[in-house]
């Protein structure tokens, strides 16, 4: 489940605390025996911080262990606390917490670039071409892999340019905190956009999800073009009445 | 308090972090004290009693702390500075853990006085975040609250497994995020 419910290795930490909240609001699933599940049985730990510490690594963190562990021990104290008290919001929260913590271990630009100067990614991005190559000769019957292909190499090369083009900016967690702030004070205010139509097509469904969303992104790529959307929208916090007695 | 009941109560409470609260006999407190089960007996009634006192007294020696470290700051100071404070008291040679997340872990049973009091204690820190917040003018304070405490309690988790594992200044420079994220600008 959490290998498939996300792209990114963030993205994939950061849905634990979205299959526990689905798993703890199912209404089939006994609280009580969630607990004793939660507070008894260990097997699946190991498991799970050895995932989690996968996940880490694959974003750039400074230390994945503590990383997974931090994390585990968070999203096990918000589900029980999720179970005393189901409509506390724990797991919401717990989130929330978790991704600021996932930003305090992986400076932007740290991982960026240590994620395009390892040989590794290099390593993979050619396995992965050679293997979607010998798939669309083998079965050139299967249309679909070949859609794939082209695809990928559309999409992967702008986007990896985009990265190193905006982190070279200098993309830190302070604007992570910065953009979040930004999106509660845009709450108060009227707002105007940029259309959507002049958007790039490669950042549309960044622009459209996280900025006019509010959504914060988990992908440090997305975050700097977020951020660099989010300076070209303009805000009037006039208050209403102060703005209709001009 | 008599000098025979505090150096049971210290003896207890060294006992209970570096060993565990379970796996404390009554008969090694009574040895590691210098006393006897009776006199035990007379000042706690029961070895519940005893941890119950333990709680209290570390929960409360560790909020007065806090306290005294925060008296002259300002609203926003505090809540900025907080976990600057817990990382040091975390990561001073005499930390040993904090008491109501270690009993809390020990004791899951709700029925448990022990577990009812380590979630009371657990309740109230996040009270006092909580109210640092409000006077910080934090429009959610009660939500920033739960996620600082969610925080600080996998820190000091991490940090009893592992003395030294640096969780805790992750766990500030995340806080620090979610404090400039809730803040009013």
């Amino acid at each position: 489940m959490l290998i498939k419910a996300s792209s990114t290795p963030q993205g994939r930490m950061l849905s634990l605390f979205d299959i526990l909240d689905d798993w703890l609001n199912a209404p089939q699933i006994n609280a009580k025996i969630a607990q004793q599940d939660l507070l008894t049985k260990t097997e699946g730990g190991p498991l799970l911080v050895a995932y989690l510490t996968e996940q880490g690594r694959a974003c750039g963190a400074s230390h994945p262990i503590m990383l997974a562990e931090h994390l585990v021990l968070i999203a096990r104290s918000a589900a029980q606390q999720t179970i005393n008290q189901p409509n506390s919001g724990s797991l919401g929260h717990a989130k929330k917490a978790a991704h600021a913590l996932i930003l305090a271990q992986t400076p932007a630009t740290k991982s960026i670039v240590n994620m395009l100067n390892t040989p590794k990614v290099y390593g993979i991005a050619a396995s992965l071409a050679i293997v979607i190559s010998v798939v669309s000769i083998v079965l050139p019957a299967m249309h679909h892999s070949q859609t794939t292909h082209i695809n990928i190499v559309q999409i992967s090369p702008p986007r990896l340019t985009t990265n190193i083009l905006r982190s070279s900016t200098g993309i830190t967690s302070d604007d992570a905190a910065k953009i979040y702030a930004k999106y509660e004070q845009m709450r108060n205010g009227t707002c105007q956009f940029p259309e959507a139509l002049q958007i790039p097509e490669k950042d549309k469904a960044i622009y459209l999800e996280d900025v006019v969303g509010g959504k914060l992104p988990s992908d440090v790529g997305d975050l700097a073009i977020a951020k660099f959307y989010l300076e070209k929208v303009h805000c009037n916090y006039t208050p209403m009445l102060m703005d209709h007695s001009k | 308090m008599s000098p025979l009941r505090e150096k049971i109560l210290s003896t207890a409470s060294h006992l209970f972090q570096t060993q565990g609260i379970n796996s404390t006999g009554v008969d090694t407190i009574v040895a590691a004290a210098g006393t006897t089960k009776m006199t035990l007996y007379k000042y706690f009634r029961s070895k519940e009693n005893l941890i119950l006192e333990v709680l209290e007294q570390g929960h409360q020696d560790f909020q007065t702390w806090l306290s005294d470290k925060l008296i002259s700051k300002h609203p926003s100071e505090k809540l900025q500075q907080l976990f600057d404070f817990i990382e040091e008291w975390v990561t001073s040679p005499n930390f040993q853990g904090m008491g109501f997340i270690k009993a809390s872990a020990e004791f899951p049973s709700e029925t448990s006085a022990v577990h009812q009091l380590s979630s009371e204690q657990s309740r109230q820190f996040k009270q006092y975040i909580s109210s640092l917040a409000s006077k910080a003018d934090i429009e959610d304070a009660d939500g920033l609250a739960l996620q600082l405490s969610l925080l600080f309690e996998g820190a000091v988790q991490a940090e009893q497994m592992i003395r030294g594992s640096g969780a805790m200044t992750y766990a500030k420079k995340a806080a620090k995020i979610l404090i400039n994220g809730a803040s009013r600008h």
